[in-house]
C-alpha cells in the first residue's frame, strides 16, 4: 500500500509543480527571444548622406567618344566629381579606359585617378597609369594624357614596357597615328630608349 | 672568291642579354613591328653592332626576338675586329650575322673588303664573299 501512496502523491506533487514550471517558463519566454528590427527587411544604401549633399557625386561614370580618325575612346571609372569652382575639370578615380583603333589595335588604359581638361580638350590620367596595348605591349608611367579628339596618348614621363622583345624603358611614349600610312597607328617611345632581351634558349 | 677569316674577337656567348639602345622605337599597333631609328646601338657581350635604324623580328608566335636586321649604314665591332657595311642581320638563336653591301673588315692591320660577309659569333669563324679584296701592310700585320 505504502508503494501505492507514495505514487499518488508523487503525481499529486506533479501536477502542482508541472503547471508552475509551465507558467514561469511562458513569462520569461519573450525575454530570451531574439529581438526582430523590423528594420533589417528594408535595404538601406549606407552611403553618408552629408557628405553626398555636400560634395555631389556620380558613381560608376562612362565617358565615350569618338576620336577624328575612328577610334572609340570609352572610359569608365568607380567614382566621378563634377567640374570643381576654380575651372578644374571633372575628376574621377579608378579609372579604366579602352581606345579601339580602326586598324584593329586595341589599347586599354588603366588608372588610378583622372581629371579632364575641358579647355584642352584632353583627359589626363595620373595615379599610377598602365597602358596595355594590343601588340603585346605593357606600359608602365606616371601620368597621360588622352586627346578626346584626335587619336593621340601620350606619357610624358618616364616609363617602362615590357612586351614580345623585351623590357624597353624610355623618357616619353605615345600612341598616334602613323603621318605617312594612314590608318596605321604608332606606339612611339622617344627620349634615351633601351631595351633588355634576354635570349632564351 | 672566297676568303675564310679568323674572327677570333669576334667569339662570344650568344646567350648574354643584348641590349639595344636607340633615340626612338616605334611599334606598329596592327603588325606589331618593332623599329629602333637613331643611332641604334646593339650591344651583346663586347660585341657592339651600330646602324641607323634596327628593325625587330619576333620567333614565331611573338616570343621573343628571331632576327636583328640593321641598316642605314652598319658597323660591327669587337675588342680586335671591325666590320661596316651597309645592312647587317644578326640571328641571335644560331649567332649568324650576315652583312652585305661593300664589307669592310679590318682585323689588326689587315683590311678584307667584299660584298658579303657571314661571320658566325659562337665559334668565331667567318667567310667574306664576293669580289674579295685583302690589303695588308707588310711588316705591319700582327
Amino acid at each position: 500500500m505504502m508503494q501505492a501512496d507514495f505514487h499518488t502523491r508523487l503525481i499529486g506533487w506533479l501536477k502542482v509543480i508541472l503547471p508552475l514550471l509551465a507558467l514561469v517558463i511562458l513569462s520569461t519566454l519573450f525575454l530570451v527571444a531574439r529581438t526582430i528590427n523590423p528594420d533589417d527587411a528594408l535595404p538601406y544604401a549606407d552611403v553618408d548622406v552629408e557628405e553626398r549633399l555636400r560634395e555631389p557625386r556620380m558613381t560608376a561614370p562612362t565617358y565615350a567618344g569618338l576620336t577624328s580618325d575612328g577610334a572609340a575612346l570609352t572610359i569608365s571609372a568607380d567614382e566621378a566629381r563634377p567640374a570643381a569652382a576654380d575651372g578644374a575639370g571633372a575628376s574621377a578615380s579608378a579609372l579604366n579606359g579602352l581606345l579601339e583603333t580602326p586598324d584593329g589595335g586595341s589599347t586599354q588604359l588603366v588608372a588610378g585617378a583622372g581629371r579632364v581638361d575641358p579647355a584642352a580638350r584632353q583627359i589626363l590620367l595620373s595615379d599610377g597609369v598602365t597602358v596595355i596595348s594590343s601588340t603585346g605591349w605593357t606600359i608602365v608611367g606616371d601620368r597621360l594624357t588622352a586627346d578626346m579628339d584626335t587619336t593621340d596618348i601620350a606619357l610624358p614621363d618616364p616609363v617602362t614596357a615590357t612586351g614580345p622583345a623585351g623590357v624597353v624603358t624610355a623618357d616619353t611614349m605615345r600612341l598616334t597615328q602613323d603621318g605617312t600610312r594612314n590608318g596605321a597607328y604608332l606606339l612611339v617611345f622617344n627620349g634615351t630608349v633601351k631595351l633588355i632581351y634576354q635570349p632564351v634558349n | 672568291q672566297q676568303a675564310d677569316i679568323r674572327f677570333g674577337g669576334l667569339q662570344q656567348d650568344t646567350t648574354l642579354p643584348v641590349e639595344v639602345t636607340s633615340d626612338s622605337l616605334s611599334v606598329d599597333q596592327a603588325s606589331g613591328a618593332a623599329v629602333f631609328t637613331g643611332n641604334v646601338t646593339a650591344k651583346q657581350g663586347e660585341m657592339r653592332l651600330t646602324a641607323g635604324t634596327i628593325r625587330v623580328e619576333y620567333a614565331e608566335g611573338n616570343q621573343g626576338i628571331d632576327k636583328l636586321i640593321a641598316s642605314d649604314g652598319v658597323t660591327l665591332v669587337s675588342p680586335t675586329d671591325a666590320a661596316e657595311a651597309t645592312e647587317a642581320v644578326y640571328t641571335i638563336a644560331s649567332g649568324n650575322v650576315v652583312m652585305t653591301g661593300n664589307v669592310l673588315l679590318t682585323q689588326g692591320g689587315a683590311a678584307i673588303s667584299g660584298e658579303r660577309l657571314t661571320v658566325n659569333l659562337t665559334d668565331g669563324t667567318g667567310t667574306m664573299t664576293g669580289q674579295v679584296r685583302t690589303i695588308f701592310t707588310p711588316g705591319g700585320a700582327p
